[in-house]
């Protein structure tokens, strides 16, 4: 189980949303095993012995995204409520945890919403997120934790009062990675057509973790898909798109086994558009400004409350669609297939489905196109805001 | 405080009398209803024999039902098996819980044994007892279409009547109190039937925190394949999972010689699809609607049932697997325990019967009648006459369901821990090491799965409370449930809380069962699965269970149970501290 905590520490500071020197990964298995931080066990031991789960995460950021967030907030506002599709699915809202509301010696209230959610925001800590089934889980909601605190800020950044001189200081080493493209390195992935299973395999395995690489996807899994003739192979369910070989199924379209109900939730959605284009492989991810800008509406006068699910217009991202639709069956099925014909659309709040018709180059190529755009567009207007 | 009723309803039938009680709000409030407050109410009686006069036979329903909350129209019967000499509880949906509710009882609690047979009716005005001469012989089909113009119906048929020990309860809609036996302790009360009618409302609390906790939990079911996906059990029922046990070579096949039945494929779930066109149907109100029947109403079997009366006796005819499921509903007998007790007897006289003796048997073995004598008394009691009881393949005396061990050490370690015998749903590690909800675990690897055993034990022992179903929470978590208990109640719950009380609910069963004479020499499997290997191939291995391991993890499980190396409580008074 220790190497189950380096393995997530480790991923932690590759995926780059914790600091390493303020990540500490706490089990319980018939006793209690940690590893990373010091100065962070002490609370992170006290927390955990008093709930009834297997793992927590206790680390910081990277930017001062939650020093920046509080500042922002009012002093009584008690939990954050971001729109991204993780926290809309599964977080439903994240509690905050002020200084001075918990020490090492009396940490109840953080105990107390820990039993509540997957995750918590901790002042002058970072944040707490928790595990009941595996050392895994507890880096999954951290991850979601995290994307939904990052999404949520750069969009306040956005939308609320602009940014001060401090706050543009705070976020200067992010600014600066803006400036970055992400690279178009393609050459060294599998050429299509992609024509037999283990080339198949190979090519998914490839362009998972490449999408990982490149962080274009969060824990929450994203997932990537093959059609072969009658047949489509696809990411399982709950799935790391690093950690593929094994991991993928291979669905046939007619329905004749059902062994594919492990397949990831947005099957539904990978049918419905090999069903309706000309597509081969489908590649999905969360980039995270594409997110932010799929949550960017400027419509006025709208009716519409329930965004996720009732929207039917759609908008653009420069010339990339964006629609409304839950996970699974709750819409992507029927809202993104009709406008994917140029090969990717966007999903409001969640993310990007990119398709190919060769191989996974193309659908990588528009996606960090797309996230590009998404970036420079960010860094324009957030330093042009008055 | 909304969502309980705070009534019991008090059924002594020796005396013919029925009284309501109030139940104590704490009781209500720490054990919630269900199986946690049938375990509560058996305090007093739980070393009584199961078939003696004294002991309760409780049905509880949970402060969610009545509610619109998802999955939530169930209850728990609670009392002793007869088959396993545990502790016993079984959910079950339909709309009979809905209907107790609205009679307004949380409980009813029924003792004594009538002279002749009896029907219970229960309405808002108390209990009544009928004359069931008439019906006593009955199918449970007949028994209920005399029933139910005027209400709902909970039957038991032959097979509880000649106390074959693992005779359901039957709801009238087809939803079984099954596995445990508890139609035979119905039976020995000489109590036919349960009938309830009434109108009652639940209220609750906070409408608009209720309604959004609702269409959380609906959003989670959308996001889950294994619920809303094109190839989940909304679609194709539990069979759905024949083609996944299959691919896994852990499909329990012949007794569990083997893990792989080349035949599967003429009843799983596409074969059902492709023959049956099935109409969908469920619990009342529930929104997965994952039962199936035929388009003249005939039930379609579950996962369990198809593999048991199928790779497990060596048959792929799906028509008598269905037949058999029909007959088992209609005698009223477990699925499981009976396909696996012919499975046993198959083994030991070195045949397995045939697709067409099947049928006949059960017959028997319902009116424990020739052979069926013998076989109504269950894997473990008939194998041990037969002097073989190595090959009942069964834990604490419960037939193991249909995942071969081997397959999922999660599994193998949950099957010994569990309180009711070998019972998948009490910690259900397929969940995580099959279905990878809510995350994937390492199926062949131990390490870690002594506490995800432990937590999921009190989970699931809190969720058996409020009643839910197990499915639910392929998508949704307690973290949604305890809000919609919070919203019902107007008293806080936190998914912390309910583990808690699910805790609590699960180490009081454990303490009934060791006062009974049950030791960690019962927390162990069949030797068969330390011994030999199961059906190897396609690049899965699947070898004998390592028991220096299994050992290992299971005293694991003891010490973050709090119980010492045996297995047993560390302090003697431990129920007298509980509420
Ligand atoms: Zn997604």
């Amino acid at each position: 189980m220790i190497r189950q905590l380096r393995k997530y520490a480790d991923k932690l500071q590759l995926d780059g949303s914790a600091l390493p020197q303020q990540t500490a990964i706490l089990a319980q298995d018939d006793r209690l095993l940690s590893f990373g931080a010091e100065a962070l066990l002490p609370l992170g031991q006290a927390v955990i012995e008093r709930l009834n789960v297997v793992s927590l995460v206790v680390a910081a950021p990277p930017l001062p995204l939650l020093e920046i967030l509080l500042r922002r907030l009012a002093e009584d506002a008690q939990t954050l409520i971001p729109q991204d599709t993780e926290t809309r699915t599964f977080l439903h809202d994240i509690p905050l945890v002020r200084k001075e509301e918990f020490s090492i010696e009396n940490p109840q209230r953080i105990v107390e919403l820990l039993g509540q959610r997957k995750g918590v925001l901790v002042e002058e800590v970072g944040i707490l997120a928790t595990g009941s089934v595996t050392v895994e889980q507890a880096y999954i909601n951290y991850s979601s934790v995290y994307h939904a605190l990052f999404v949520k800020l750069l969009l306040m950044l956005l939308v609320d009062a602009p940014p001060t001189a401090i706050e543009l200081d705070l976020l200067q080493p992010l600014l600066k990675q803006l400036q970055q493209p992400i690279p178009l390195r393609l050459d060294d992935l599998y050429r299509g057509p992609l024509l037999g299973k283990t080339a198949i395999l190979e090519a998914i395995d490839q362009v998972g973790k490449r999408t990982v690489e490149l962080k274009l996807v969060d824990s929450f899994f994203g997932n990537i898909s093959c059609r072969l003739a009658e047949q489509v192979f696809i990411s399982q369910s709950a799935a790391s798109l690093d950690a593929l070989p094994g991991c993928i199924d291979l669905v046939p379209n007619d329905n004749s086994s059902t062994a594919g109900i492990t397949a990831s939730s947005e099957l539904i959605a990978h049918r419905a558009i090999f069903a309706q284009t000309a597509a081969s492989v489908i590649l999905h991810g969360h980039p995270k400004f594409t997110v932010i800008f799929s949550l960017l509406c400027e419509e006025t006068a709208c009716k519409i409350s329930d965004c996720w699910k009732d929207c039917d217009k759609i908008r653009y991202l420069g010339t990339v669609p964006v629609v409304a639709g839950e996970v699974g069956a709750g819409g992507i099925a029927k809202n993104v297939p009709p406008v994917i014909g140029d090969g990717i659309a966007v999903v409001y709040g969640h993310g990007v489905f990119a398709t190919g018709n060769d191989d996974f180059r193309q659908p990588l190529a528009t996606m960090i196109t797309l996230e590009n755009w998404c970036r420079r567009e960010y860094l324009h207007r957030l330093t042009n805001r008055k | 405080m909304n969502g309980w009723h705070g009534r019991l309803l008090n059924v002594d039938l020796t005396h013919r009398r029925t009284w309501p009680e109030t139940l104590p709000a704490e009781w209500l409030q720490t054990y919630l209803g269900g199986r946690g407050l049938g375990i509560r109410l058996m305090r007093d009686y739980y070393q009584l024999d199961p078939y003696s006069a004294e002991i309760p036979l409780i049905f509880a329903v949970g402060p969610l039902c009545g509610t619109p909350a998802p999955t939530a129209a169930r209850l728990s019967v609670v009392s002793r098996s007869p088959l396993t000499a545990t502790i016993y509880d079984c959910s079950a949906g339909g709309r009979f819980a809905w209907r107790l509710k609205a009679a307004g009882f949380d409980a009813v609690k029924i003792v004594g044994q009538s002279s002749a047979p009896v029907v219970l009716k229960i309405t808002p005005q108390g209990g009544e007892l009928l004359p069931a001469e008439k019906l006593w012989g009955s199918t449970v089909g007949a028994t209920v279409a005399q029933l139910d113009s005027q209400g709902s119906v909970a039957a038991i048929g032959p097979a509880g009547e000649n106390r074959v020990r693992f005779a359901n309860i039957m709801m009238g809609e087809g939803n079984s109190v099954g596995r445990g036996g508890l139609g035979a302790v119905m039976g020995a009360k000489q109590l036919k039937a349960l009938l309830v009618a009434g109108n009652l409302k639940v209220e609750i609390t906070d409408r608009e925190r209720f309604d959004e906790a609702r269409r959380d939990i609906l959003r989670l079911f959308k996001a889950s394949p294994v619920i809303y996906g094109d190839l989940g059990i909304a679609e194709y029922g539990t069979p759905a999972l024949v083609d996944l046990m299959t691919q896994r070579r852990m499909a329990p096949t012949e007794n569990f010689r083997k893990t792989i039945f080349a035949a599967a494929d003429q009843y799983s779930g596409p074969a059902i699809r492709r023959q049956y066109q099935p109409k969908n149907h469920g619990c009342y109100g529930c929104p997965i609607q994952c039962k199936k029947s035929t388009q003249d109403g005939t039930p379609l079997p579950e996962y369990e049932t198809v593999n048991h009366f199928g790779a497990l006796n060596g048959i792929s005819d799906l028509r008598s697997i269905i037949n058999s499921n029909n007959l088992c509903n209609q005698l009223g007998m477990d699925t499981i325990t009976a396909a696996a007790s012919l499975s046993a007897w198959g083994e030991i006289r070195g045949r397995f019967p045939r697709a067409e003796e099947v049928g006949p048997l059960l017959e028997k073995i319902a009116l424990r009648s020739g052979k069926g004598d013998l076989l109504a008394e269950g894997a473990q009691r008939l194998s041990r006459q037969l002097g073989k009881p190595g090959l009942s393949m069964s834990v604490k005396g419960l037939e193991l369901p249909a995942y071969d061990p081997r397959g999922a050490y999660g599994m193998a370690l949950a099957y010994c821990t569990s309180n009711r015998g070998g019972c998948h749903l009490r910690a259900y590690p397929i969940s995580h090491e099959i279905l990878r909800k809510p995350v994937p675990t390492d199926r062949f690897d131990f390490a870690g799965k002594a506490r995800i055993i432990k937590i999921s034990e009190d989970c699931n022992a809190a969720i058996d409370s409020l009643v839910a179903c197990k499915f639910s929470f392929f998508g949704a978590s307690l973290e949604e449930y305890a809000e919609l208990l919070t919203a019902t109640t107007g008293i806080e719950y936190s998914p912390q809380k309910l583990k808690e009380i699910g805790e609590r609910i699960y180490l009081t069963e454990r303490f009934y069962n060791l006062q009974n004479g049950f030791s960690a020499a019962d927390d162990q499997l069949p030797s068969r699965f330390f011994n030999e290997a199961g059906s190897s191939g396609d690049g899965i291995e699947v070898p004998p269970i390592d028991r220096l391991r299994f050992d290992e993890e299971l005293q694991k499980y003891y010490r973050i149970r709090g119980l010492d190396e045996q297995g047993f409580f560390v302090a003697d008074n431990w129920l007298e501290q509980q509420p």
